[in-house]
């Protein structure tokens, strides 16, 4: 099975790294699409069916919270586990967005095998 | 943990697993007008303060063309000055999950700002540099008294 994954983040270089981690990582990657912030993300999710969202916290206008808010908040929508990646490593903000429906946290600076482990675990692939 | 102890291990982790790069070891800081990139980030929460990096533009260049696996010689000032910002974005955080992990910190937008090689520095401000091999990276934070509850 190979998966379809979006990610959201106003760092067009952050955004190309971590889509260059998932392809080199082995992460079985069919499609991969970008979003710039929470509003770029929605309405590319109207149109394109993804496997999982990776998405950073801090964005101008529509934000990582708010985006997860919107997320749980859509019917249609709500079924696409959520991963945060994210500079803030602290417990409160950790917890906070858990409990607003991300399925997981990945912490900046991370490495590969980190981001594809993370990836598999919420998308419940059998380990190797 | 120590502020300028987290500095500095913030530095070297986010060197290395972001940037595949190893820190070569602390050194002496530039000073003004030697051809650096300043970046200044803002952060509120308890205490609030602000996280200054000056990185060498040679080092701006291969760190850019590394984080995106591309040829330094192909990357556009808007793609180098990203990663720049990026690079300041993370670091901040790190050092600030090591200094209060159970602490609750919103971080400002990275700006690229004048050299503060010779403004007169706070007493209370932190300052790291290190040499990343193709030039040093110095990195300071200064945080406000904390609040009285």
């Amino acid at each position: 099975v190979a998966y379809r994954v979006l990610i959201t983040d106003d760092s067009a270089a952050m955004r190309s790294f971590v889509r260059r981690v998932i392809e080199v990582s082995g992460f079985d990657l069919a499609a991969c699409f970008e979003a710039s912030d929470g509003a770029e993300a929605l309405e590319l999710l109207r149109r394109e069916w993804v496997d999982a969202i990776l998405t950073d916290i801090n964005m101008p206008g529509v934000d990582g919270e708010e985006l997860l808010r919107r997320l749980a908040a859509d019917e249609l929508l709500r079924g696409i586990p959520a991963i945060v990646i994210s500079t803030d490593a602290t417990e409160n903000r950790i917890a906070r967005l858990l409990a607003l429906g991300a399925r997981g946290y990945v912490t900046k600076p991370f490495r590969p095998e980190t981001l594809r482990a993370e990836l598999e675990r919420t998308l419940g692939v059998p380990c190797d | 943990m120590a502020i300028r102890a987290a500095l500095s291990t913030a530095v070297a982790d986010v060197l290395e697993r972001m940037f595949f790069l190893e820190a070569l070891g602390e050194a002496d800081e530039p000073p003004a007008n030697s051809g650096m990139v300043a970046v200044q980030l803002t952060f509120d929460g308890d205490p609030p303060g602000c996280f200054r990096m000056r990185l060498a533009r040679a080092a701006a260049g291969s760190i850019a063309a590394d984080f995106l696996g591309e040829d330094a010689e192909s990357l556009t000032g808007e793609q180098s000055a990203d990663v720049t910002l990026e690079l300041a974005n993370m670091i901040c955080g790190a050092v600030l999950s090591r200094i209060e992990s159970s602490a609750t910190f919103r971080l400002g937008t990275p700006q690229i700002v004048a050299d503060d090689a010779n403004t007169e520095r706070p007493a209370e401000e932190a300052r790291y540099t290190v040499e990343t091999g193709t030039g040093t990276l110095t990195v300071a934070i200064q945080m406000e008294k904390r609040h009285a509850r």
